[in-house]
């Protein structure tokens, strides 16, 4: 029984995409959507239309802070720019405030306060995308990295597995059944395959340090330490008891102006507020260049003075920071930003098409033998409520967001409710229903459901498609044209699935691919 | 013979099965002790400050787990996979335990 090393890859490469298959299918899918994610917060905060200043954002933010939480320990400003239409504030209450009482407030581009509606936005895709839901946020990265690295492994196996795919990627034939999928699976995964390899990797660098602790805890007694000195972080200011009048924001804005030769401030942190000893950490917008660990620099909170600046970073230090930028690809404009977007659809496409193999391949086996393992059933019906459920949870999650009112308890919490309901609903569906069947009618109403986001947002809002095409407002009418996008190739898909019969059972020679025969 | 051969074949399956289970406990657990030394001993040995030292080595040790992974599922022994594993493991221990024993940094 000789084992060659391209038969013991492909079983690597088939089993190890199989368990994680779904989660990395839904960590694509929401991380995917997530290089959008201040458009979507747009869409999603449709109320909003001013203009972002973030001069006179961060300026407004202090004003609103000093009334609203003038003891608090720390004050923390997410400042606005051309993508992000909100002022973010967090702050750490101080120690007599009321615990009851908020610590984090959105106000508009302007740093006004603004009737806004309770919604997450984009930033519960780009959460979700490795802190999951429903689940302690550790656990959930545990998952995430565990799913990452096991991708990793199926990238590298799958292509000594496909050991033609770079030829292969340019045969793509339709309507041959099983062929299709796996020329679809080949053409989606070398398409973009530099991509997948830099986006898992980057992707496990993001959260490295809890992945491999071990880096660290040789050099460091605690990672604090590391930490500290790796990414330059200001040293324990306490507070002095004694209050003092905080140096003007404008004056504070001028001196980054003329460190970063006018770039860009991405946030503003203001340790120990109306204190002698306040100090105000500037990071530049990670807008301005690939890597994410943005300088910063620390100033007298009273006085205004610079005090110091993060060194220039060290090779290793650089590198990282490039990763991470890499991956998150804030500094993307929008060219790039459309070309991340489709690479991540692609992944998406990659492991999809994977999943649906695995059942075809199978499903044939399975004919013959006249009956179906619970192993297969479990897989097809997860296959449709994961690959077709999770994208109709997706359109409802917009549409909610829409149709809940306004004034309801714990609102921007039913919006990310109801994409669960919907992907456990569209399981409950699959499990009762022929697969075939299943997976029409799945396709069909994500298509429907997709439909109605841009219907339901022009009965909703005064800004539907044609007024945002006339105005220019290009968030707007781009995601609106993306729903109808989804909309119609999901119908495609359903359409195509009702009319293709399955091609007669014949024996499957898959000697051009390289594939054992199982 | 033919009973030999026949009791063989009926166990075929368990220890073919017995195998696989020992190749994924060194492709993950084992690997993972590994990569873990192995990562320590660059952030240790690395002629490099300390967080630099630390953050190569925490770079490369997501190239390293999933390298030695695929060579795990290549070679087809798994006594010989958990033969290499083992040495490894108890090489890289040494030269851990020597350097923290050493001193500096920390």
């Amino acid at each position: 029984m000789k084992q060659s090393l391209r038969q013991s890859m492909s079983v690597l490469h088939t089993w190890s995409g199989l368990i994680v298959g779904w989660l990395l299918f839904a960590i694509f899918l929401t991380g995917t959507c997530a290089y959008f994610q201040e458009e979507i917060t747009k869409w999603m905060q449709p109320e909003l239309t001013t203009h972002a200043d973030s001069d006179l954002a961060a300026i407004n933010a202090v004003e609103y802070l000093q009334e609203t939480a003038p003891d608090a320990q720390t004050w923390f400003i997410g400042l606005p720019d051309d993508r992000k239409a909100t002022t973010r504030l967090f702050w750490r209450p101080g120690e007599n405030a009321d615990p009851s009482a908020p610590t984090r407030a959105v106000l508009d581009g302007q740093g006004a306060a603004a009737e806004i509606r309770d919604t997450q936005g984009g930033f519960f895709l780009y959460r979700f995308h490795f802190d999951l839901h429903y689940m302690p946020a550790i656990l959930a990265r545990y998952l995430v990295g565990i799913a990452a690295m096991t991708m990793l492994i199926a990238i590298i196996s799958g292509v000594i597995t496909h050991k033609k795919i770079f030829i292969d990627f340019f045969t793509l034939r339709f309507g041959k059944g099983q062929r299709s999928w796996l020329d679809a699976h080949n053409m989606s995964a070398v398409f973009a395959l530099p991509f997948f390899l830099m986006i898992t990797y980057t992707g496990l660098v993001t959260l490295a340090s809890m992945y491999m602790p071990f880096a660290i805890t040789a050099n460091y007694k605690s990672a604090g330490d590391f930490f500290q000195e790796a990414f330059f972080s200001p040293d324990n200011a306490s507070p002095s008891g004694m209050p003092a009048e905080m140096a003007p924001m404008s004056d504070i804005l001028r001196v980054a102006a003329q460190r970063w030769d006018g770039a860009k401030v991405g946030d503003i942190r203001i340790i120990s507020p109306n204190d002698e000893n306040a100090i105000v950490v500037l990071r530049r917008s990670t807008s301005e260049a690939i890597g994410d660990r943005s300088p910063q620099i620390i100033l007298n909170g009273v006085t205004g003075a610079l005090i110091k600046a993060s060194p220039d970073q060290s090779a290793a230090l650089a590198t990282e920071s490039f990763f991470v930028g890499l991956h998150a690809g804030r500094y993307a404009d929008w060219g790039l930003r459309w070309l991340y977007f489709l690479s991540g659809l692609g992944g998406a496409t990659m492991i999809g098409t994977g999943l649906v193999l695995w059942t075809n391949k199978r499903a044939l086996k399975n004919q013959k033998a006249g009956k179906t393992p619970f192993g297969f059933w479990l897989v097809e019906r997860l296959n449709i409520a994961t690959l077709v459920g999770l994208p109709a949870g997706l359109a409802v999650f917009f549409l909610a967001n829409r149709l809940l009112p306004l004034d309801m308890e714990n609102r921007s919490d039913w919006e990310i409710n109801f994409l669960f309901i919907v992907w456990a609903g569209a399981f409950v569906w699959a499990a009762g229903r022929p697969a075939r069947r299943a997976w029409a009618e799945m396709l069909g109403l994500s298509g429907g459901m997709f439909l109605l986001v841009p219907i339901v947002n022009a009965a909703t809002t005064s800004r539907n498609l044609f007024v945002s095409l006339g105005n220019g407002d290009w968030v707007f009418a781009g995601f609106d044209a993306a729903m109808l996008f989804f909309a119609s190739a999901f119908g495609y898909a359903a359409f195509k699935c009702l009319k293709v019969k399955r091609p007669a059972p014949r024996p499957v020679l898959n000697k051009r691919a390289g594939l054992p025969a199982e | 013979m033919n009973v030999v051969e026949n009791t063989f074949a009926s166990l075929w399956p368990w220890v073919r099965r017995r195998r696989m289970t020992a190749r994924i406990m060194a492709a993950v657990p084992g690997n993972y002790v590994l990569t873990a030394l192995l990562t320590a001993c660059i952030a240790r040995l690395l002629p490099a400050p300390p967080a630099d030292a630390s953050m190569t080595a925490l770079l490369l040790s997501f190239l390293i787990f999933p390298a030695l992974a695929i060579a795990i599922f290549s070679v087809r022994s798994v006594v010989r996979i958990w033969i290499y594993i083992g040495a490894a493991i108890a090489a890289f221990s040494v030269l851990l335990f020597v350097s923290l024993s050493a001193g500096g940094r920390l």
